[in-house]
């Protein structure tokens, strides 16, 4: 049976035979556990969105009953300014980020990995080639580029989050090149050559899948984390997802105008939302950094 | 002149703004591409039959004398660039340079304004966590900063201007516009506050900081210092506080660059990204392609700067 070892900093590679969730410091359980949490409740409400299993009608306007408070009978959460039930409508806004954000994620991970050994694995002048271009696209703020991009094509979020997915493979191309250097340094993948192995095999499941296996996963949640913020951003702005469709960010836009009058819950209640979906992606991808990569200043 | 007799820091300079230049060449290039693979070509734009035929767009095209192919099209416009020209904006038909130019200064007071907001946050949390470790305080800090790094920054601003110039009005409520203004500039602190606050970049500055840090204070030299009994801060400071800092910064402008464009939009300030949002929405190419292209300047730039922090720093880089 393959033993997995988990990486430490130290100088002198240091394995520990104890599980991860034994070894990790309690506060990053926490992070770990809330994040699962929120992620499960995305999943949940993304496929009760889906299938249209919903607490009320989400465009169903009621005149009488205009930014509602919290627990008003019918309208656990209240409603909009339109009198919509803001609950259903949190629950279908899901809708707006999560297929586009798999897309991103997706596109980052495939594509970072393949520069990363490029970059790695072959080095030499690939290593010079993907470093340049890894610049390169680290030279455009994001949201500049997808702002061009929507002057040039249209607003749609799945050109939006291609280009999301194509700007965020730069930083795993760079982690996976680092790690394929460390596990140069210790004589690894050497040693996988000394057994004859193909070089698929030694990069497909020495390299990926042995060792960068969590590094993907925790990047993958912060991929997402990402992606929300930009459709949600986006859709503020009014180039994602139009009324009446409804997604957080237009709440907060829609909600908003209603602020000076003392009307904070219907923009509010979106914008917990994007908080502890954002926040819980990045604690759990930063709780699983400190426990399975060992980050944690020590 | 030996080569070796040139000090490394302009060495490092010199080849720095090399590389500058050329990933601003390959900037250019993308800009350019995206443009180029938009449906539909200006030059049918300029007809007025609705469906012209083929030879009627390179009838058109010959009369502006505009090159056929890509590469003849590529380098019309670069050239342009490079002598400061980036056309006219198709709205306002004013020149797209100096304009860009004159709204990317509040940008930059903007971003830079909110990036040292978000440093003095960070610091001191940074700082006493990889000093002290672990203690209740700088966990609660860090627990504190990922949450106002989580919050929507639309929200957070709506939220700062109800309850700061609404409800107490503590600064004057004017739009970025009306600058002449008595005590306008204390209107420019809320957006900053804004941007430095909830760019979503405090937890992971925290982070990077703290990460460094603590990596060098456990360093054999540092433990030398330690041990002689010199003063383990002014040994620490270079590798494990200036260049991270300079680091964390240069990597984080092009996000704030990204949050402005949100920040302004909601302080209705007269900035770069306001200028690139109302862009996008009126399909004003010139524009949004010289706001791509500056942007990405600015960002080349700050890398400049912290490259050349790093090797003064450091001698050591300018021998890689």
């Amino acid at each position: 049976m393959a033993r997995r070892y988990t990486q430490t900093p130290g100088p002198i590679g240091e394995f520990s035979e104890l599980p991860p969730w034994q070894r990790a410091a309690p506060l990053d359980l926490v992070y770990i556990g809330y994040g699962l949490l929120v992620v499960a409740m995305v999943l949940l409400s993304y496929v009760l969105g889906a299938c249209g299993w919903l607490p009320d009608d989400p465009q169903q306007m009621n005149i009488g009953l205009l930014n509602a408070p919290p627990f008003t009978p019918g309208h656990i959460l209240g409603t909009d300014f339109l009198g919509r039930d803001l609950q259903a409508r949190l629950i279908l806004g899901i809708q707006a980020y999560f297929l586009p954000g798999l897309l991103a994620v997706a596109i980052s991970i495939v594509g970072g990995s393949m520069l990363g050994i490029l970059a790695g694995y072959r080095g030499g002048w690939f290593d010079t080639v993907v470093t340049y271009f890894n610049n390169l696209l680290d030279s455009f703020p994001r949201l500049v580029l997808i702002l061009l991009v929507i002057a040039v094509f249209k607003p749609d979020i799945y050109y939006i989050m291609v280009v999301v997915g194509i700007t965020g493979m730069p930083v795993i191309a760079n982690l996976i090149a680092g790690k394929i250097s460390f596990l140069r340094q210790k004589n690894f993948i050497e040693a996988a050559h000394a057994l004859g192995l193909p070089a698929h095999t030694v990069i497909l499941k020495h390299i990926l899948w042995y060792n960068c296996r969590a590094l993907l996963v925790i990047q993958a949640t912060l991929g997402m984390a990402e992606a929300i913020l930009i459709e949600t951003s986006l859709s503020y702005l009014g180039f994602g997802v139009q009324e009446p469709t409804p997604s957080w960010g237009n709440m907060v836009q829609a909600g908003a105008n209603y602020f000076l009058q003392g009307n904070f819950w219907p923009s509010t209640a979106p914008a917990l939302a994007i908080l502890a979906t954002i926040l819980g992606f990045q604690l759990l991808g930063d709780g699983l950094n400190n426990a399975l990569e060992h980050k944690r200043g020590e | 002149m030996k080569l070796s007799a040139i000090k490394p820091i302009s060495r490092v300079i010199v080849r720095e703004l090399g590389t500058s230049a050329l990933l601003l060449f390959g900037v250019s290039i993308v800009v350019f591409a995206i443009i180029y693979l938009a449906p539909g070509d200006p030059f049918s734009a300029m007809l007025e039959d609705p469906s012209p035929g083929a030879n009627a767009a390179s009838g058109i095209q010959q009369a502006v004398s505009v090159p056929r192919s890509w590469y003849g099209q590529y380098f019309t416009w670069f050239s342009k660039v490079l002598q400061g020209d980036l056309g006219t904006s198709t709205r306002t038909g004013l020149p797209v340079l100096p304009e860009v130019v004159r709204v990317g200064i509040n940008t930059l007071y903007l971003t830079f304004g909110s990036l040292i907001l978000t440093l003095l946050i960070a610091v001191p949390i940074a700082v006493h966590a990889a000093a002290r470790g672990d203690t209740a305080g700088n966990t609660a800090a860090t627990i504190v900063a990922y949450i106002l790094s989580a919050v929507p920054v639309f929200w957070f601003g709506y939220i700062v201007v109800y309850i700061f110039i609404h409800k107490f009005g503590m600064f004057p409520l004017i739009s970025g516009t009306a600058v002449n203004q008595e005590h306008a500039w204390l209107y420019f602190l809320v957006p900053i506050f804004v941007l430095g606050v909830a760019s979503g970049t405090l937890s992971e500055m925290i982070r990077h900081l703290r990460e460094e840090l603590s990596r060098v204070l456990a360093d054999d030299y540092i433990r030398t210092a330690r041990a002689k009994g010199a003063a383990v801060w002014r040994h620490a400071i270079k590798e494990g506080f200036l260049i991270p800092v300079t680091e964390i910064m240069s990597a984080k402008i092009p996000f704030l660059i990204g949050g402005a464009v949100i920040v302004e939009q909601v302080f209705n300030w007269p900035g770069m990204g306001r200028m690139a949002w109302q862009a996008a929405q009126d399909r004003d190419f010139p524009v949004i392609m010289g706001i791509a292209l500056l942007a990405a300047a600015i960002v080349r730039f700050g890398n400049l700067v912290q490259r050349i922090v790093f090797t003064a720093v450091n001698p050591r880089a300018s021998k890689e």
